[in-house]
């Protein structure tokens, strides 16, 4: 018997025609349904910039205000009560085995995505010491991507988390390229993923790195907006 | 020297100014064990840099390969250790002393002892001696409860009674932080970062929810106790675990089958009601309970009504509501405001709860009935319904009350249940108790 790895309830293996079809053999589920339907997706309501969920599809206010330095996000959840609570026990708490609870959406959100090269956001070397994986990363199963960027020596900040919006906008250039990202960046359409989009500055600022490189287009996905 | 009390019979994380920890995961054959929680730690649970760690005890704070864990031996050194005095002023009854006795008896032979003492028998007060004896030899001492709730609620009662003592109390998302303290009250969580700490460990609500159903709560309090320690077990409710090692004799036993006030258990009533979920799903209740609830409220009885799940309570609230019942609170455990309803229901704010069996235990409301509805569902074990009933004539103002269980057929559990206080009531009788 398997256990939902976030929960741990006994989960009920179902066996469908439909994916015997599809696979061939039955995929062993990690996660139940329950777990499954604790997130609220974004509707279609969102703003078209950000992604954040509203009643309308008019540009949202922050989106506004970045003006010309604009960047198409799309976003799978909304950052609520439930996705602050998956995300303290996976990055905070650093339980790596609750990567599996998105694995699986982010192969469907990945697919309508139009996009040459994948390049996740990476973490600065510290954080990589004591959480021991990196959270966006870990989310990925067989998808191809290119570990682009890295973050410079000398960003010891104070996590993201723990500043103010303003504080947040201020920071300064967090990544730079590693050496041989110019020749697989030149002409590619690139999506930058990430966890969540708080401000946008983080995004903003691996984009900008993204286009030096020269690349022809960025966009970027967040599993919650 | 003086922060060196922080490792004091604890194992942390935290390296102290000298001494050496050790790994705080262990290979075993091809797995690991973790050290705080004595769990085995999956193969397959590992970070993305190769280090495994463990998941049963991420709560208090992640433990890999690369960690170690520190502690100093127990030294048992409290500042004030010769003033330990008992400033209870209450007397016991004669069941309660009688028992008393036997906890001491128990506790200078260092034996491991079950209190089975009725809800409502006031087990607090019982140990009050053998606490107060073992606090005067300097002895550390663990108060824990797999309930938050019934920490929260005893904490200030043994501050109370044993105002010279310093004590702490521990429990998950606890704002202050830890002391070194003669006397630790605690939820049996917290008893992972103790290390052979107490001398005595007492275990209120063994029988309760996670801990009876926690390989690693229960040996939590094997690993806290000293190798010399012993414990006390508190329960109105012990489980078929508990109550075979009894009949073994592999556990020594003390009844207090009667109530303080001498007035026997209330029994439980039943009343069929024919397929009661059906009709919940059409937005109806039986009229029997409508009537019954009306009842209760024309009479300005307070009571508690419960039901099986949480997704009963807005079913049950809006069928209230259709027969023109609208004073309906519901309470479950994830509740928010839980502790604010259970304080407006206990000062007779409001004239009724809806609750989920949150309320078992570790709650009283003076003067209170009880309704069960759905009494036949699984969530009502044996044990739940006899707390439950317990909920009824705690007080001596008022040591009786109606328990009614509505249920559409009358389960094994049910019917174990008022085998049980039928068979308390018996040994009661003997020891002279009363019906009212
Ligand atoms: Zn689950
Ligand atoms: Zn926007
Ligand atoms: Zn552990």
């Amino acid at each position: 018997m398997t256990r939902c790895v976030w929960c741990g309830q006994p989960i009920r293996q179902t066996v469908t025609l439909s994916g015997l079809w599809r696979f061939g053999q039955q995929r062993t589920e990690t996660v139940c349904e329950r777990c499954l339907t604790r997130f609220q997706r974004v509707t279609a309501d969102h703003c078209p910039r950000c992604g954040r969920q509203q009643t309308d599809r008019r540009c949202c206010y922050d989106c506004q205000r970045w003006g010309a330095n604009s960047l198409t996000n799309h976003a799978v959840y909304q950052y609520d009560a439930a996705f602050k609570a998956y995300m303290q026990q996976y990055k905070f708490q650093g339980d790596y085995a609750l990567r599996e609870v998105l694995q699986q959406e982010l192969v469907r959100a990945l697919h309508q995505e139009d996009y040459d090269l994948l390049v996740p956001i990476p973490i600065d070397a510290a954080t990589w010491q004591t959480r021991g994986f990196n959270q966006v990363t870990g989310w990925l199963t067989d998808q191809p991507y290119f570990q682009a960027l890295t973050v410079r020596a000398s960003h010891k900040d104070q996590p993201q988390s723990a500043k103010t919006r303003a504080e947040r906008l201020m920071t300064q250039q967090p990544f730079r390229l590693v050496e041989n990202a110019p020749a697989l960046l030149a002409n590619q359409r690139v999506l930058l993923l990430d966890d969540v989009y708080t401000t946008g500055r983080t995004l903003r600022h691996a984009a900008a790195e993204i286009i030096l490189g020269g690349a022809k287009a960025v966009t970027s996905l967040t599993l919650a907006r | 020297m003086l922060s060196e009390k922080k490792w004091f019979g604890r194992q942390i994380s935290e390296p102290p100014s000298h001494g050496a920890g050790r790994p705080a995961l262990v290979p075993v054959g091809t797995e690991w064990c973790c050290q705080r929680c004595h769990q085995r730690v999956r193969s397959t649970d590992r970070l993305a840099n190769g280090t495994s760690y463990c998941r049963h005890c991420l709560q208090m704070g992640r433990l890999t390969t690369r960690d170690k864990l520190y502690t100093i031996p127990e030294p048992n050194r409290f500042s004030h250790r010769a003033a330990a005095t008992l400033s209870w002023l209450g007397t016991l009854s004669p069941q309660q002393q009688q028992a008393a006795q036997a906890v001491l008896q128990h506790l200078q032979r260092r034996q491991n002892h079950l209190l089975w003492a009725v809800t409502g028998a006031g087990k607090t007060e019982i140990t009050f001696p053998a606490l107060a004896w073992a606090l005067a030899k300097g002895w550390r001492i663990a108060w824990c409860s797999p309930r938050v709730d019934v920490c929260l609620e005893l904490a200030p009662r043994l501050r109370q009674a044993f105002a010279t003592t310093s004590q702490v109390l521990l429990y998950g998302g606890q704002p202050l932080p830890y002391i070194y303290c003669q006397l630790t009250v605690c939820t049996t969580h917290q008893l992972l970062r103790f290390q052979e700490a107490f001398d005595w460990i007492i275990v209120d609500e063994v029988d309760a929810f996670p801990l009876r159903s926690s390989p690693m709560l229960q040996m939590a309090i094997q690993h806290a106790q000293k190798a010399t320690g012993s414990h006390l077990l508190l329960t109105a409710t012990p489980g078929p675990e508990l109550q075979r090692l009894v009949r073994r004799r592999a556990l020594a036993v003390t009844y207090v089958p009667l109530r303080y006030h001498c007035v026997l258990l209330p029994q439980i009533h039943v009343q069929i009601v024919w397929h009661w979920r059906q009709r919940l799903e059409n937005g109806r209740l039986p009229a029997k309970l409508v009537r019954h609830v009306q009842r209760y409220l024309a009479d300005g009885q307070p009571f508690l009504l419960f039901v099986p799940h949480v997704a009963d309570l807005r079913p049950i609230q809006l069928a209230l509501a259709r027969v023109g019942i609208l004073e309906a609170v519901t309470v479950h455990a994830g509740d928010p405001k839980r502790q604010e309803k259970v304080l407006a229901m206990r000062g007779q704010r409001i004239p009724f709860l809806i609750t989920t069996t949150i309320l078992e235990r570790g709650v009283t409301f003076a003067n209170v009935a009880v309704i069960i509805f759905g009494g036949d569902d699984g969530v009502f074990s044996t044990a739940a319904l006899v707390q439950i009933a317990g909920r009824v004539g705690r007080s001596a103002q008022f040591p009786t009350g109606e328990v009614t269980c509505y249920c559409h057929s009358q389960t094994r559990a049910v019917l174990a249940a008022q085998r049980m206080i039928a068979q308390l009531n018996q040994q009661g009788k003997r020891l002279g108790g009363r019906i009212r």
